[in-house]
């Protein structure tokens, strides 16, 4: 049996077969586990539903979630914590990023290890990252106090977790710093991309520089950074885990993303229903977003 | 293309204290881990402990469960590693050989699942496991993560694929090889190295996974991942940051040495879905 079954594919005619076998494990276990769980998710979003169990009847549907969602003062106040935080922490990585990986992809000896350690945060996990952070920015004992005071920028000593600017200020510090290594991995890559002649070229008809970074690296550099763009954006729109630990999205609300008041709604106040309206929201959110960053170049994603 | 001397020592100082900036928390890290408590609270903050407090490291192995939350989270990390790399080699394959119909439709799918926030998915997962009565087990974690790895895992395999020469089977299956067969014996050997690579990211990915750890395990504290044990540590009063510092150590060497011996193959892995 198993011999035949073989032989089948391997005629021509039947080796597209192959294809779909090969297939099959991952498409049904993405069904599963991802497209299922996603079908519940926008099914509670309309019931009013606290702790869902799928061994209850379902409840009538409602367009409740979605009511009470779009007409909350929190919800808006998260979407624009979310802005805010997406922008500075996007711009500020690849300010960084940029930096670094122009820096390293120059020839001098020790590049190898610079490259590493330019890109060491990469490797630290987000739950370490916080610790860190929170350390540094202790209000007691910390250096970053110590610092301000010390070099006179501040008079007195700060407590970042306790007010809404400063604790804004450490969560965006921390996402930047596990954030940046990405956005330099991706530069450096694109940057090996480009053939030595083009300087050579250019040079040899008198570009400065300057000239050389805006007519050959930043255009070759492009379709590279859009997409990094995207996936940065996406992560800081998705991180759960750093504002979690670092604030819980606190104080008042600052740091409060939407992805932190889904899992607020959720797991703090056992709101199901209402917390998968916000999460789809979200989703929208994410997808509308990459596809207008990335508009027909979406495919080159994958 | 020669710099002079001037230009040299600019470049070294500029790349010397870009990295000393960038990498100063980790160097942080260590520091707190080996001071004392007395040191920690002192004003000028101590910047080289004297003497280091080594022992730290070992009274937390002792007094935490360290190694058991290593353990759980390796357990966790090896499990979805597994079942994401068993599914997604097969699916990489498929979609880089075979021109399956709607081949092109799961990868705009799984590029959306890409996009998915955990915390959402989070939600009916927990609702999932609760029916069948998965909430504590480790195996929430291994089916989990999974959700975050396959999407990941199955294009870069799909990428990795593509680089190696059609050619190749072509002539294991004219020497009497089946497609099966010549996939098995000839592409997967061939593509070791993409596959070690591919397995890590994935292994880092679970790794760092805290969201998931917190909801599901959280009742259930023998099988706390590291991540999850290390945020139980931050007291509301009182924390003692040298022995938090201490444990952050264990639970980053192991991606850190990881990141060190391969960072070539991750980064590889990494820029292979976006470079096209």
């Amino acid at each position: 049996m198993t011999s035949r079954f073989a032989l089948d594919l391997a005629r021509p005619s039947r080796r597209h077969w192959l294809g779909y076998i090969l297939l099959a494990p991952a498409v049904i276990l993405v069904a599963l586990i991802i497209v299922y769980p996603l079908v519940v998710s926008l099914d509670l979003s309309f019931q009013k539903v606290g702790i869902a169990r799928l061994d209850q009847p379902r409840k009538e549907f409602t367009l409740v979630n979605y009511k009470r969602l779009f007409s909350s003062a929190e919800f808006w106040y998260a979407c624009w914590v979310t802005l805010k935080l997406v922008t500075v922490v996007t711009a500020v990585c690849f300010l960084i990023g940029l930096g670094t990986a122009l820096l390293v992809n120059h020839k001098f000896k020790g590049k190898t290890v610079a490259r590493l350690l330019v890109a060491l945060p990469w490797a630290i996990p987000e739950v370490i990252a916080v610790v860190i952070f929170a350390w540094i920015f202790d209000s007691s004992f910390g250096l970053m106090n110590w610092i301000l005071v010390t070099s006179g920028l501040s008079e007195k000593m700060i407590s970042w977790f306790s007010q809404p600017v400063p604790a804004f200020s450490v969560v965006s510090v921390v996402l930047i710093w596990k954030g940046y290594p990405f956005v330099s991995i991706m530069t450096l890559a694109g940057l090996q991309s480009i053939p030595e002649d083009f300087y050579s070229a250019a040079k040899v008809d008198g570009a400065n520089a300057l000239q050389r970074l805006r007519y050959i690296t930043l255009p070759v550099l492009m379709p590279v950074l859009g997409v990094t763009t995207v996936l940065v954006v996406l992560w800081v729109f998705r991180d759960f885990s750093i504002i979690k630990v670092l604030t819980d999205g606190g104080p008042v609300g600052a740091t409060t993303t939407l992805s932190i008041m889904t899992y607020e709604q959720a797991f703090g106040f056992f709101n199901f229903g209402y917390a998968s309206a916000v999460g789809m929201v979200t989703l929208v959110f994410c997808v509308l977003a990459s596809l207008l960053m990335l508009g027909h170049r979406a495919k080159a994603m994958y | 293309m020669k710099r002079t001397l001037a230009q040299s020592i600019r470049l070294y100082l500029g790349v010397g204290v870009v990295c000393a900036i960038l990498i100063f928390p980790i160097y942080w890290l260590f520091i707190t881990a080996l001071s004392t408590t007395l040191e920690l609270k002192a004003l000028p903050p101590t910047f080289w402990p004297d003497p280091p407090q080594w022992q730290t490291f070992a009274k937390v192995a002792e007094e935490r469960p360290i190694l058991l939350w290593l353990a759980n989270s390796t357990i966790a990390a090896v499990g979805s590693v597994v079942l994401s790399m068993f599914v997604s080699v097969l699916a990489g394959y498929s979609l880089s050989r075979f021109h399956v119909r709607g081949g092109n439709s799961m990868g705009l799918f799984i590029l959306t699942a890409k996009m998915l926030p955990a915390t959402l998915l989070v939600i009916p997962l927990f609702s999932i496991f609760r029916s069948v009565g998965l909430i504590g087990s480790i195996w929430s974690l291994i089916i989990a993560h999974s959700t975050l790895i396959i999407p990941f895992t199955t294009w870069m395999l799909k990428g990795y694929f593509d680089t190696i020469p059609k050619e190749l089977e072509q002539a294991a299956m004219v020497d009497g090889c089946s497609p099966l067969g010549a996939m098995v014996r000839v592409i997967l050997p061939v593509s070791a190295p993409g596959l070690a690579a591919t397995s890590l990211y994935a292994f880092v990915l679970s790794w760092a996974d805290y969201a998931y750890a917190r909801t599901f395990l959280t009742n259930s504290q023998n099988n706390w991942t590291a991540n999850l044990g290390i945020t139980t540590m931050r007291g509301e009063y009182v924390t003692d940051w040298n022995e938090i510092a201490a444990v952050s150590v264990f639970v980053a060497i192991p991606i850190v040495v990881i990141y060190l011996f391969l960072e070539r193959y991750l980064v590889g892995g990494l820029t292979a879905g976006a470079e096209k």
